[in-house]
């Protein structure tokens, strides 16, 4: 069987999905500075990670703790341009509140700018637009 | 937007206006509170009162307390030994507890009401597991007991255990004064990776839960040590559960009977003034 037998028996799926694999590498940096989502969710929901479920309500978490707001309701809040204050909340939300007990999270180096990214990639998801 | 403004206010507008109304605070920033001898702190307010905070408290461990007096607290079989370790003469001098302080070291009914307390030669705050151990090395010529261990819990717990029902009246007074408000400091520092004080948890944020934890007042914080804790399935000490918060602060963890856990230990059991001696404790 000759190759381009083969690409046609797929009808060129494999090239297809060669092409949208190359254009995602390409374009990497854009895409990762948005955040991974999955990733975020991770981070938002592991001890040892952010751990925002000891303060915030998220869905799918075993008795999340109270002492901040519910994320998901606050997060209808946020318009994708404010996206820059839902990462300074993270980053330090000493900006907002100097005496807040959030943690600051990017000041201390709890997180990396890019967990901070994904976890503000999972925040967008619980938008009900 | 509108969220954040909502929180401006609840933040910044209303302790303004508690304090504006209550007049308790000179000048400084609203934020900041200071002591006698003016180190400033934090100004926290508790985000309930203690009514709705015990409301909450009751639901939370409700059951939990009731299953506790049924099965009865392990801690207690430390008692019997703590008295037998008074009884013992141990060291070069030939002494037990009970030559200085009677059969069953019983005239000391009372002594743990005033611990902490300021100690001349120690120029400093005498807790009452570090009392035992300068008397076993002063008196008695015996070596100290290593904190936390068997012997310096159940010898504490035993001794702590005759002022059981009577109130804590710990004084501030005098020479007492700046270890006090060291204390204060410490407990109102932000401190650690996580940026969080033991006030923002036990005055701001009692009542409230990290994750499924109810976070205590610290009304009883320190009346009813040692403890026999679940979660360590043992018994420990006051200062092991202040080592226990900083860990998970994140922040450096003093070694027990250190200088700042003493001063600490003095400023929260004189906010327990009045609070009934009930040793030993038992928490989840
Ligand atoms: C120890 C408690 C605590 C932890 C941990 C915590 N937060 Fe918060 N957070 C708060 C509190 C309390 C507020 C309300 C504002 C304030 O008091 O500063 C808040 C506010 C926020 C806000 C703004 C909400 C609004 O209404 O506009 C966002 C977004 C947020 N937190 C996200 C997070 C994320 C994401 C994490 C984990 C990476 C996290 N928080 C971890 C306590 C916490
Ligand atoms: C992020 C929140 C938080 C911080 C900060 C914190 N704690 Fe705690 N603390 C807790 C929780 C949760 C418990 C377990 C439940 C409870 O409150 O009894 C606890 C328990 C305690 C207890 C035992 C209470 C009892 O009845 O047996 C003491 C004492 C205590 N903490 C003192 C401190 C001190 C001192 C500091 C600062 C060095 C501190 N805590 C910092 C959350 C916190």
């Amino acid at each position: 069987m000759k190759v381009t037998d083969r690409v046609d028996s797929r009808g060129n799926a494999g090239l297809w999905a060669g092409v949208a694999v190359f254009f995602m590498i390409a374009a990497m940096p854009l895409w990762a500075h948005a955040g991974n989502a999955k990733q975020g969710e991770k981070i938002a929901k592991t001890r040892s990670l952010g751990n925002c479920v000891a303060c915030h309500y998220l869905p799918k978490v075993e008795s999340p703790g109270d002492i901040g707001p519910n994320l998901v309701e606050a997060m209808q809040e946020y318009t994708m341009a404010e996206r820059k204050d839902v990462v300074q909340w993270i980053r330090d939300a000493r900006e907002f509140n100097p005496h807040t007990i959030m943690p600051p999270f990017g000041t201390n180096k709890i997180l990396t700018p890019q967990q901070i990214d994904d976890v503000v990639a999972y925040l967008y998801t619980l938008k009900k637009k | 937007m509108y969220k954040k403004i909502s929180i401006l206010l609840k933040t910044l507008v209303l302790p303004a206006a508690v304090m504006l109304v209550t007049g308790t605070l000179g000048v400084g920033t609203w934020a900041q509170a200071a002591t006698q001898s003016g180190n400033k702190i934090e100004k926290l307010t508790p985000s309930m009162s203690y009514a709705e905070y015990q409301k909450r408290y009751e639901k939370y461990y409700g059951d939990f307390t009731a299953q506790m007096a049924e099965e009865g607290n392990p801690a207690e079989f430390l008692l019997d030994d703590g008295k037998d370790l008074a009884n013992k003469v141990v060291g070069s001098k030939g002494k037990s507890c009970a030559s200085c302080h009677g059969k069953d070291a019983l005239q000391l009914k009372g002594a743990a009401t005033t611990f902490p307390k300021y100690n001349a030669e120690l120029k400093g705050i005498m807790t009452f597991p570090l009392q035992i151990n300068t008397c076993r090395e002063k008196q008695m010529g015996a070596k100290p007991l290593k904190y936390e261990s068997y012997d310096q819990l159940a010898l504490t717990m035993y001794i702590k255990s005759l002022s059981n029902g009577m109130p804590i009246k710990v004084s501030i007074d005098g020479p007492a004064r700046p270890f006090y408000e060291k204390g204060q400091v410490a407990y109102y520092k932000r401190q650690g990776q996580l940026n969080f004080s033991c006030a923002i948890c036990h005055v701001q944020y009692a009542g409230y839960k990290a994750r499924s934890n109810l976070i205590s007042n610290n009304k009883h914080h320190a009346d009813h040590w040692p403890c026999y804790r679940l979660k360590w399935g043992k018994t420990g000490s006051l200062q092991r559960r202040f080592r226990g918060c900083l860990k998970n602060m994140r922040a450096k963890k003093p070694p027990f009977q250190s200088e700042e856990l003493r001063n600490m230990e003095l400023y929260l059991t004189y906010l327990n003034n009045g609070d009934l001696i009930q040793v030993p404790g038992m928490r989840m």
